[in-house]
């Protein structure tokens, strides 16, 4: 066991590898040039020569890779070429938002969507399966960006219970900043929840027609112990892994729910170092989200030799 | 119910196994249906509604009327001409977008998972590209490539690609140790077969919902890429550009909004139906229990 | 053994959490609580503060950020009237060579420094290397000089009418004074420290790019006695903090306007002006007069536009009318003109825009005229298209509709604003990665100076983007330089208006203004300056 995880540990770093260079060179190859950019409006080609000169974008690209590199395993993410910061800073700055946002949609989502998949699959065919499945279906029908501004338009400028945007940091108290969490936790969690609800459903559906559930049942075993000691716990293989792959799912959501709530998060960080090809942050900002995604995954990985012995490690 | 007994009564042996097929699958009926019609509304769209890309700035953000049927956007263009061309790129990035995950996830996967020795080095390529957030992955490659249906379709195929090979090689790594793999196995059958008789089935009702899923997400990601300024160009009338660029107009000008979105939960929906309909039709397990 | 895995699994991922939520709070920097009792006003402004350099770089929000901060010796007041600032005393030579300028007493740095004559001189250079009215007056000027700690002068070679509108001028870069050691920075490095003179201190604890700028009031400036017109008078302070929060998103902003959690929003889209202006306590209201003027340039160096009767096309086939209405919307905020110095401005002068008076229906066939005879022959145009910022979006497709019409093979290159400004600097033809066609805008003030404008010039490929090239154009700017008075200017406007309608300079897509919206039950006194958004003279009532 303690093998199986030491290798799949080392296998990551082969992975960050291929992320490293695939980052990099769809960055280089992009044909935004940052210092005509950075020089603005009414730059002068000369001045655009002078900032590229400056940034180092006029060496070699392999240079470049390379001095990239090096500082990156160091845990240099170099400086934004805009607000000439420390990259590293700049995400600190930018973290708590995110992680408070993604941790509570994570948590709040996956415990409805569980339940109410195990419900309908077990209910399957009745009036609360069809409406389940009903917002299941609305649930990723429906843009992240449109759910935002209903959101927004009916509680908080018609109903003014929740504030329009903005986020506050956990230091001024829980409930402030977790007001704060929950309009963008819907718009961020509804396709989530949609997602792993269905996919709750299918597995358990499965599941549970196979003959020893029925056995289970015909031995009289309580529903509620057939349901979750026997049939989840076997559906549970495709349910760990859409949560999982889900995880990629919920920082791509991140990444606009900040934009409609504005919060200073760090996808608003890297969209905006898109927007201006502000390759530090941008590497440094994939780097980070690929090596959460990684663990996580890692993570899921292991989980799935302890769901299901059958799996060979 | 007279009426349904009506049929049955005039109705021949062909025409009740019709009947019969409809009763018990509703969804795949429905969703199908729904999807026909939208289907043939793209097809048919130059002769159904005007020009999508011409517009009067004079006629901008007027409400529905006799001269437009869904009211004008910000340029002044036909809402409704729009949102009928616009099924046509909706649907095709949907199915694009499925079909081309499906089948490279679908190989990959069925390889990673039966012959382990390949399983590492392409797992950790794919493991690669996946940990790349999905978006910013395709903002980027759309940002290299320039931004064109055909990109926007490719990119977004790009980071499915590894969740769908995830899946399958998951089923397959529960269904290659089952008696009967390992019957085969030891019968003396030759992998390739062993792949495509005994394991690929097992991985069907699990694809055709995720089928569906990322055929609805295609369409969805595409509109998120629009919303970011990364998607289809503006000019083009797909769905997901009518929403994100009316978004300005959601009090306003609601009738901008209102059909593209109609038209999106509406597609999606019916794909949803389809595929929840036919993973009950083709699991003869269900069927029975049911 | 299966359960105590699982167990174990379990207490893993709760250690997980833990600890990101640990990592999580020592990310933060905590915020110290405001002091009770503390008036502060919360603003959005129209873009995020990235660079804090007001002198390297010509982005409005940068010189908003230096206005905060800095000084300057010269300003314009409400009527666009240069006056003294920092400066008290000042006078000009008979022989009209040599400007003298003393400073008033009191002006100190944020790090309790008296500002010197030397720090001025300094800043002055840096500045005059970055700046084109600055370039322009430097080639008549021998040197400046600081005689004594509190003197500045400024040798010419020979008269030069524009020094105190120079030096006055709201459009960027503006002329701030900055302490010596930071002005001694090279013009094209960043400045790195922020030591500010003005009324304003910069937090500089609490910056965070990308989301929020925050600034107290410096007690200890020393605002003129004069009452406080444009960027001139008495900057007297009335609050004591102003956070700018970014909010890339308009619609945000504007609910959150409504709902009262900023009292300021600079750039509310003219399309949902009618839901603010019903909302209770906004007010709408336009500070800066002069406003934007659109600009679609064309690039001289290819076919079809290196052709001017092709140019000439374009001009006629472009409608004012139509990008007016469809990227701003509201006739209220929009106006038509014919001139290439922003009307309503001195300069704002129409000769030869009479054929925009033509009805489109005539200008179409006369373009379509002009463009066979210059010679076309169906090549793609290929017009680059900002997707990301609304008025560039729908400018590009206004544009290249008309340019349809007239029988041109348009063809948009979509992409962000990123994209579009890496490919007009790019001088290769059109299908080997370059362009024809870009639009953008610049701010009425700075459009209605044919000197202040980078855009304005005509000198081939050292010009901007468009690389548009005539002699005469350059002839008559260096006429109007030198033109001893405003009437002389506007004579000489003329002519240059003519010639520039002749070789399609590039093509004006017309005027709009900006109007801000506020909380009016909130905050009051903002005053109406073109480019700059001051807070000082700001009171907070509600």
């Amino acid at each position: 066991m303690m093998a199986y995880i030491v290798r799949r540990l080392l296998a990551t770093i082969p992975v960050m590898a291929i992320v490293g260079v695939f980052v990099f060179m769809l960055l280089h190859l992009t044909p935004g040039d940052p210092a005509a950019i950075i020089a603005g409006d009414n730059a002068t080609p000369a001045n655009i020569a002078a900032i590229r000169n400056r940034l180092g974008l006029d060496r070699p690209l392999h240079e470049q890779f390379l001095t990239w590199v090096w500082a990156t395993v160091r845990g240099d993410l170099g400086i934004s070429m805009f607000s000439n910061l420390p990259v590293t800073k700049l995400v600190l700055q930018r973290a708590e938002p995110t992680i408070a946002l993604t941790t509570t949609t994570l948590i709040v989502a996956v415990s409805i969507a569980i339940t109410v998949g195990v419900l309908a699959a077990w209910k399957a065919g009745s009036l609360l399966d069809r409406v389940v499945m009903a917002f299941a279906v609305m649930g990723f029908s429906v843009p992240v960006f449109v759910v935002g501004y209903l959101l927004v338009y009916f509680f908080s400028v018609k109903l003014r219970w929740l504030p329009v945007q903005g986020y506050v940091s956990i230091d001024q108290g829980l409930w402030p900043c977790l007001r704060n969490l929950i309009l963008p936790s819907i718009a961020l969690g509804l396709a989530y929840v949609a997602l792993i609800a269905r996919i709750t459903r299918a597995s358990m559906l499965e599941v549970l027609a196979e003959d020893y559930i029925r056995t289970a049942n015909a031995k009289g075993v309580a529903t509620g112990s057939v349901l979750m000691k026997h049939a989840l716990k076997n559906a549970a293989v495709p349910i760990v892994t859409v949560i999982g792959i889900g995880v990629a799912l919920l920082i791509s959501g991140v990444v606009i729910t900040e934009s409609v709530f504005n919060i200073p998060g760090v996808g608003r960080l890297v969209v905006d170092a898109i927007a201006r090809r502000d390759y530090p942050i941008i590497q440094g900002v994939m780097i980070i989200f690929s090596g959460v995604y990684v663990l996580v995954n890692l993570a899921v990985d292991i989980i799935y030799t302890f769901l299901d012995p059958r799996i060979r490690y | 119910m007279t009426t349904a007994d009506g049929i049955l009564a005039t109705t021949t042996p062909r025409d009740r196994q019709v009947w019969d097929f409809i009763r018990r699958n509703p969804t795949i009926v429905i969703g199908g249906t729904m999807l026909l019609l939208i289907a043939l509304g793209a097809v048919f769209a130059p002769w159904i509604a005007g020009d999508p890309i011409v517009f009067k700035p004079v006629n901008r953000l007027k409400p529905p009327s006799d001269e437009f049927l869904l009211g004008t956007d910000s340029l002044g263009r036909d809402v409704f001409a729009r949102t009928v061309y616009g099924a046509r790129i909706s649907l095709l990035v949907g199915l694009s977008v499925a079909a081309g995950s499906i089948v490279a996830g679908l190989f990959f996967g069925l390889v990673c998972g039966y012959y382990r020795r390949i399983d590492a080095a392409v797992m950790r390529l794919l493991d690669g590209i996946m940990a790349i957030p999905a978006i910013l992955l395709a903002i980027a490659l759309v940002s290299v490539m320039g931004s064109s249906v055909r990109v926007v379709i490719i990119a977004i195929i790009i980071p499915e690609i590894p969740r769908v090979t995830r899946l399958v090689r998951a089923v397959v790594l529960s269904v290659r140790e089952l008696p009967y793999v390992d019957a085969a196995r030891s019968s003396g059958a030759r992998a390739r077969k062993i792949l495509l008789r005994h394991i690929l089935p097992s991985t069907v009702p699990p694809l055709i919902v995720q089928a569906t899923y990322i055929c609805a997400s295609a369409i969805l990601t595409e509109a998120g890429l629009s919303f970011l300024g990364a998607g289809t160009p503006p000019e083009f009338p797909t769905w997901g550009n009518m929403i994100a660029q009316s978004r300005l107009y959601l009090a306003s000008a609601p009738w901008t909004i209102f059909a593209p979105g109609a038209c999106l939960a509406l597609v999606v929906l019916s794909v949803n139906l389809l595929g929840d309909g036919l993973r009950d039709h083709l699991d003869p397990r269900l069927a029975r229990r049911m | 053994m299966k359960k105590i895995s699982r167990r174990t699994a379990i207490k893993g991922a709760l250690a997980a959490g833990a600890s990101t939520a640990v990592l999580a709070k020592v990310a933060i920097h905590s915020r110290p609580a405001l002091a009770q009792g503390m008036k502060q006003i919360r603003m959005v402004p129209h873009a995020d503060l990235r660079v804090l350099d007001p002198i390297w770089t010509t982005a409005n929000v940068s010189a908003y950020h230096g206005a905060m901060i800095y000084d300057t010796l010269f300003a314009y007041d409400g009527n666009l009237q240069p006056q003294p600032q920092m400066v008290g005393r000042h006078g000009v030579s008979d022989d009209k060579k040599t400007y003298t300028f003393e400073l008033r007493p009191g002006l100190k740095f944020h790090d309790g420094t008296a500002v010197t004559s030397k720090d001025c001189v300094a800043s002055l250079r840096r500045w005059a290397a970055r700046d084109g009215a600055g370039q322009h007056m430097m080639q008549r000027v021998n040197d400046i000089t600081a005689p004594d700690d509190k003197t500045i002068k400024i040798d010419l070679k020979e008269p030069y009418g524009l020094i105190y509108e120079a030096l006055a001028k709201t459009s960027t870069p503006l002329c701030y004074m900055m302490k010596e050691e930071v002005a001694k920075t090279d013009p094209n490095t960043q400045i790195t420290k922020h030591i500010g003179c003005g009324p304003f201190k910069f937090v500089e604890s609490e910056y965070r790019p990308g989301s929020r700028v925050v600034y107290d009031k410096n007690p200890d400036y020393v605002p003129r006695s004069e009452p406080a017109s444009g960027i001139a008078g008495g900057k007297v302070v009335k609050i004591d903090r102003v956070i700018w929060d970014v909010m890339p998103d308009a619609q945000t902003a504007a609910s959150a306007l409504i709902n009262g959690e900023i009292d300021f929003f600079e750039v509310p889209p003219i399309d949902i002006i009618p839901t603010l202006e019903s909302a209770k306590g906004v007010k709408i209201e336009v500070l800066n007069k002069l406003g934007n003027v659109g600009y679609c340039r064309l690039n001289f160096l290819h076919p079809p536009f290196n052709n001017v009767k092709a140019r000439q096309a374009a001009q006629l086939a472009v409608s004012q009318e139509d990008f007016l209405q469809a990227a701003i919307g509201n006739s209220k905020y929009y106006q038509t003109c014919g001139s290439h110095f922003t009307c309503g401005s001195p300069m704002g002068v129409e000769d030869g825009g009479e054929i925009f008076k033509m009805p489109m229906a005539q200008r179409q066939a006369k373009a379509r005229e002009l463009l066979k005879e210059s010679g076309y022959d169906g090549k793609p145009v290929i017009v680059l298209h900002a997707t990301d910022i609304h008025v560039m979006n729908q400018a590009a497709q206004v544009i290249a509709q008309n340019l349809r019409q007239i029988g041109m093979n348009v063809q948009l290159a979509a992409s962000d604003w990123g994209g579009v400004v890496t490919r007009r600097s790019i001088k290769v033809p059109p299908e080997a990665g370059g362009w024809n066609v870009f639009f953008t805008w610049g701010g009425g003030n700075a459009t209605s100076s044919p000197i202040n404008l980078f855009a304005h010039a005509a000198t081939g490929e050292s010009a901007w983007f468009g690389w548009p090239s005539n002699a005469l154009h350059e002839q008559l700017r260096n006429e109007w330089a030198a033109a001893p008075s405003l009437e002389a200017r506007r004579e000489v406007a003329r002519r240059m208006n003519k010639n520039m309608i002749d070789y399609v300079h590039d093509i004006k897509t017309g005027q709009w203004v900006g109007p801000v919206a506020y909380r009016a039950d909130r905050i009051k006194g903002i005053l109406p300056v073109p480019e700059i958004l001051p807070w000082w003279n700001v009171e907070r009532i509600g």
